[in-house]
């Protein structure tokens, strides 16, 4: 199959026989002037290749115009595939930036139901705030009475009488000779206090409801809770709560 | 040992934690090295929950029991020097609100004292 162009270039190609013919047609009409018609045939014969070429030119022209607006057709199209690729582009971008935004939504959606979750667990009735606050300010425990100076024997902290007294206390304060390293008979140093003198500090809870236990732990430690009975007093440094020696005037 | 008196001890012994200088006696006497003992120490965070901490009078002891949990503190802690900067340290931030409160007061104070003298008007009909 021959394209346009080449069929062109074929027909042109043969100008040379194009012109040879011309050039053989107009010697033959110079000729034909100063002759009486060398050969009748020939120049109607040349005639004939001539009008037949024309006619073939034609025809190439005719096809080569349709092939012009099948081009410029062809043109049109392209511009709107162009077009319609750009849109769809548009419309990937768009997608992309949507789907961004939403994911963005969606995380902190996320985040704020994990927050909300969080405080949920962690709510507590506004009723037992207060009373614990109340708790903790009334004994002094989390700030000084306002009258405090040094000297005074309160502190932050249970002291050695409230340790002493509690119920860890009086557990290790066992009547054996020689318990835990101090002396029968030193009362004092066994922190058994007279029960009529024995204060009560209460920082043991008086409202522990039965059901309130501390989480197993199946004795993994092997060791129970050191005693706070004076064992060993003199070695022990500032373990009194003589004020004098914590003052704290370094403001 | 019965639940409720292990949770009453267990309550007791972690609010003595509070104190620096019980601290330092146990660790003077090596419990803080105790490999049995660190590991109560940690058992014994459970009081952070508001369920158990609701009954600790001295909340300090909160604070003390996480720093327990690090072996540099523990460690620290033999030095008695150690423990009376804890204990000052400790009783200052005690004070901290009340010496707020008392500023405070006396600020309230001297306000209430300025605006007493009434204002001078030069055509006062009372006068």
């Amino acid at each position: 199959e021959e394209t346009t162009e080449g069929y062109f270039l074929r027909t042109l190609g043969n100008k040379s026989s194009t012109v040879l013919y011309y050039r053989e047609l107009i010697e033959m009409l110079a000729l034909s002037r100063s002759q009486k018609l060398p050969q009748p045939g020939e120049d109607t014969q040349i005639l004939e290749l001539l009008v037949q070429r024309d006619k073939e030119f034609q025809e190439l022209m005719e096809v080569a115009q349709q092939q012009g607006k099948v081009h410029q057709e062809m043109q049109l199209l392209e511009k709107e595939v162009e077009k319609r690729d750009s849109d769809i582009q548009q419309l990937q971008k768009q997608l992309k930036e949507a789907e961004h935004i939403l994911a963005t939504a969606v995380y902190q959606a996320k985040e704020k139901l994990k927050s909300i979750e969080k405080a949920r667990k962690g709510s507590i009735s506004s009723e037992e705030i207060i009373k614990y606050a109340h708790r903790i300010s009334a004994s002094n425990a989390v700030c000084a009475p306002l009258n405090w100076v040094p000297g005074d024997p309160r502190r932050p902290y249970p002291t050695d009488l409230e340790m002493r007294s509690g119920m860890l206390g009086h557990m290790a304060n066992l009547p054996s000779n020689g318990m835990n390293g101090h002396l029968p008979g030193d009362a004092l140093a066994a922190g058994r206090l007279p029960d009529v003198l024995t204060p009560h500090y209460p920082w043991q809870p008086s409202d522990v409801s039965v059901g309130m236990l501390p989480p197993h732990h199946g004795n993994d430690f092997g060791l129970e809770p050191p005693g706070h009975n004076k064992e060993n007093e003199d070695d022990v440094e500032a373990m009194s709560t003589d004020s004098s020696s914590s003052s704290s005037d370094s403001d | 040992m019965p639940a409720k008196n292990r949770f009453q001890s267990e309550l007791e012994f972690v609010q003595c934690l509070a104190n620096p200088n019980y601290l330092n006696f146990l660790a003077q006497r090596g419990f803080l090295r105790d490999r049995p003992f660190i590991n109560y120490l940690k058992y014994l965070l459970y009081w952070k929950e508001p369920e158990y901490a609701k009954f600790l009078k001295y909340p300090h002891c909160l604070h003390m029991l996480e720093l327990l949990q690090y072996e540099h503190f523990r460690k620290e802690l033999v030095n008695a020097q150690c423990a009376k900067f804890i204990d000052e340290q400790q009783l200052l931030h005690w004070q901290h609100y009340s010496r707020k409160r008392t500023r405070l007061q006396q600020a309230l104070a001297e306000q209430q004292q300025a605006p007493q003298q009434p204002p001078q008007h030069g055509n006062a009909s009372a006068k």
